[in-house]
């Protein structure tokens, strides 16, 4: 790896860039602290001493790890962490991933678990790769109704309902699997 | 002494009747798969069986307790190896080798050894617990804030040694995490700290959403995500190997340092399984020839990390049965079930009712013995699990994700940190930025302050004390010994570089 390569140059960047950017949220953090820390009884360091002081280490681990990569990256060897190739990434399916993830959350919210559970398995497997249609359905149906069974009627856990039509809706897909 | 011998054997018939033997066996079964299953603990496992026990008498109940706890710390390992899911923080050092160990083809062994260190742990520690229960007590009775501090210190020490490759990055990630675990209303002062006006973010993050995220959904997202990924890994069913005699005799240094360790840490009331798993891989790693090669599958690692877990559990239950403090959330509700029933814990208990205090302390002893019999069913269980294409399993664990998330508290907050933590924790791999120090320092930050400010509050804010104490200032000399060793190890490796023609 050579200062020239441009994939060296961009792992430099990211091993500076990072701690730099975690420097400067310490400091407002820190600042934030500061201002909401309240006067302290007398003798006493107060709520807010701690966090702060944390703020401040992590404010000189910030320091280090520049520090580090700075000498690592002088020598020519990357002692940073970011040694050996990086592993090709697929970024589109990741993305969906993470997109998926963060969908499950808000439909588990606002249209139950169990519409919300079936829906995410069904997009979740066809993005990990499974792309046989009837698999995809039986498993997230089966896979769906297991969960429930386990956690509403055996462990009594109170999962989301979901909000207006879906709250209704939730209760019924309950009744005719005879959870409740 | 006689007398001793005498009650144990009175305990040991009592196990045998089947009834209470059988208490045993479910308890075991109970506590291994809850222990394995991300999002149910150990902990929620003991209070999910505390009402089943309303029925029974004391000794089959507490029986039962007592091998689900038993069971429970043991059980999160088994996913931890296996899916790099722990199922309590307590099995995280134990994920770190185990999964690696996994990666290397060694599934089987890195089973069966943590199954034989936990049985091993267990065993020695409960008959540590039958000699050794008043005077240790005594001795742990004596500590306070001071000492409670320095014990915590010490096991964030320990992050240098968690940091592989860049103590910077272990450092920014363990300040991190004790920065996380500062928000929310502050125990002491009663003012919330960083709730930017929220009343949810009062309760503060809970440590279980994070480590369920930064674990799991990072390790599904970053699996999933890699070219030339999972589709062509043929999926085998792993089976469970016994470790041979000589190979536990190789370890056998690293068993008892576990064992003294896991047994020490867990007599003092407040630290538990978990500190004392992340000490013993820390001194497992400082004294090793090898330290380099931690984090990247290593049999010492393992067996350090599971044997102190198990040994902990008996060095809980000294200050419980001997002074009536319950050192642990599993100790307490335990404490409980003796009340439930009329009983009071402590000096007394010895006197009043012996045969009671025996049985537990033999049923300790069966139970460890047994949990190798449990512990190989349950990871056969778990291990058909590895047939299941990655594309299905991987969206399962997520789901598993979700409901254990929201479980712990059944509230949908815990989800969301959960699913962002996942995302954090995927780029925190990506970035090389580890996140087994943001767990540790998210667990022990909130201890450590507890225990720093009620010190300074009661001495004038001297930090000195820590120093002037016996007990802690010999823990905090180790602490130091820790954080300086690495930068001395290699100012020595360059020495001997330098003295090479």
């Amino acid at each position: 790896m050579t200062a020239s390569n441009p994939a060296a140059v961009s792992r430099r960047s990211t091993a500076f860039i990072g701690p730099i950017l975690i420097f400067l949220l310490a400091i407002f953090l820190y600042v934030l602290a500061g201002r909401l820390d309240e006067n302290p009884m007398e003798g006493q360091l107060g709520a807010f001493f701690w966090p702060k002081a944390i703020l401040v280490l992590l404010m000189a681990g910030c320091g280090l790890k520049v520090l580090e990569s700075f000498f690592a990256f002088g020598k020519g060897v990357a002692e940073t962490g970011l040694e050996g190739p990086p592993a090709e990434i697929k970024n589109g399916k990741l993305a969906a991933m993470i997109v998926m993830v963060i969908a499950a959350v808000v439909c588990v919210e606002n249209i139950g678990f169990p519409i919300a559970n079936f829906l995410f398995l069904l997009g979740f497997m066809r993005i990990a790769g499974l792309k046989k249609k009837l698999p995809l359905f039986l498993i997230s149906f089966l896979g769906t109704i297991v969960l429930l069974y386990l956690f509403v009627k055996v462990v009594y856990l109170p999962l989301p309902k979901g909000q207006w039509f879906f709250d209704d809706l939730t209760v019924a897909i309950y009744r005719a699997l005879r959870i409740i | 002494m006689i007398d001793q011998i005498y009650l144990l054997g009175g305990g040991l018939l009592n196990v045998f009747d089947p009834v209470n033997f059988s208490m045993i066996l479910l308890g075991l079964v109970v506590g291994v798969l809850a222990g394995a299953l991300p999002g149910i603990t150990m902990l929620n496992a003991i209070v999910l069986v505390l009402p089943f026990t309303y029925l029974m008498g004391i000794v089959p109940s507490l029986l039962l307790m007592t091998s689900v706890y038993c069971g429970g710390v043991f059980g999160g390992s088994i996913t931890g190896i296996l899916f790099n899911i722990p199922g309590d923080p307590m099995n995280v050092p134990t994920t770190w080798e185990g999964y690696r160990l996994n990666k290397k083809g060694f599934v089987s062994k890195a089973l069966g050894m943590a199954i034989m260190c936990s049985a091993i742990g267990g065993f020695l520690s409960a008959a540590i617990m039958t000699v050794a229960s008043p005077p240790f007590a005594k001795v742990a009775l004596s500590f306070s804030s001071f000492e409670y501090f320095a014990v915590v210190f010490l096991g964030l020490a320990s992050v240098v040694v968690i940091g592989t490759k860049s103590i910077g990055s272990a450092l920014i990630s363990l300040f991190i995490g004790m920065f996380l675990g500062t928000i929310g209303m502050d125990d002491i002062y009663g003012v919330p700290r960083f709730t930017f006006g929220s009343r949810i973010m009062e309760t503060g993050i809970n440590f279980v959403t994070v480590l369920i995220g930064l674990f799991a959904i990072g390790e599904v997202l970053e699996q999933l995500s890699m070219k030339k990924g999972s589709e062509e890994i043929a999926r085998v069913r792993p089976k469970t190997t016994l470790p041979t005699v000589k190979e536990i005799w190789d370890l056998r240094y690293t068993i008892l340092r576990g064992l003294g360790i896991g047994a020490v840490i867990g007599a003092i009331p407040g630290t538990g399984a978990t500190v004392a798993s992340f000490v013993s891989y820390g001194v497992e790693k400082q004294v090793s020839k090898n330290p380099e090669k931690f984090g990247t599958g290593v049999w010492e690692g393992l067996a350090a990390s599971e044997t102190s877990i198990n040994g902990s559990t008996g060095g809980a239950m000294i200050p419980l049965l001997t002074l009536g403090i319950p050192g642990s959330g599993a100790t307490a509700v335990m404490m409980g079930a003796f009340l439930l029933h009329g009983i009071q814990p402590g000096p007394l208990l010895f006197t009043k009712s012996p045969e009671s205090v025996y049985t537990i302390f033999a049923g300790m002893l069966v139970c460890n013995l047994v949990m190798i019999f449990a512990g190989l069913i349950c990871a056969k269980f778990f291990s058909e699990l590895m047939r299941v294409p990655e594309n299905i399993l991987s969206a399962f664990i997520i789901s598993f994700c979700l409901l254990g998330a929201f479980a712990l508290r059944n509230d949908m907050t815990d989800v969301w940190f959960m699913a962002i933590f996942g995302i954090v924790g995927y780029f925190m791999r990506r970035y090389d930025l580890p996140s087994p120090p943001m767990i540790l320092g998210l667990i022990l930050g909130p201890l450590a302050e507890k225990y720093f400010l009620t010190s300074m509050i009661g001495c004038g804010n001297d930090w000195t004390i820590f120093f002037c104490r016996p007990v802690s200032g010999s823990l905090m000399v180790i602490s130091i010994g820790l954080l300086i060793m690495p930068f001395i190890r290699n100012l020595i490796q360059k020495g001997r570089k330098a003295a090479r023609p």
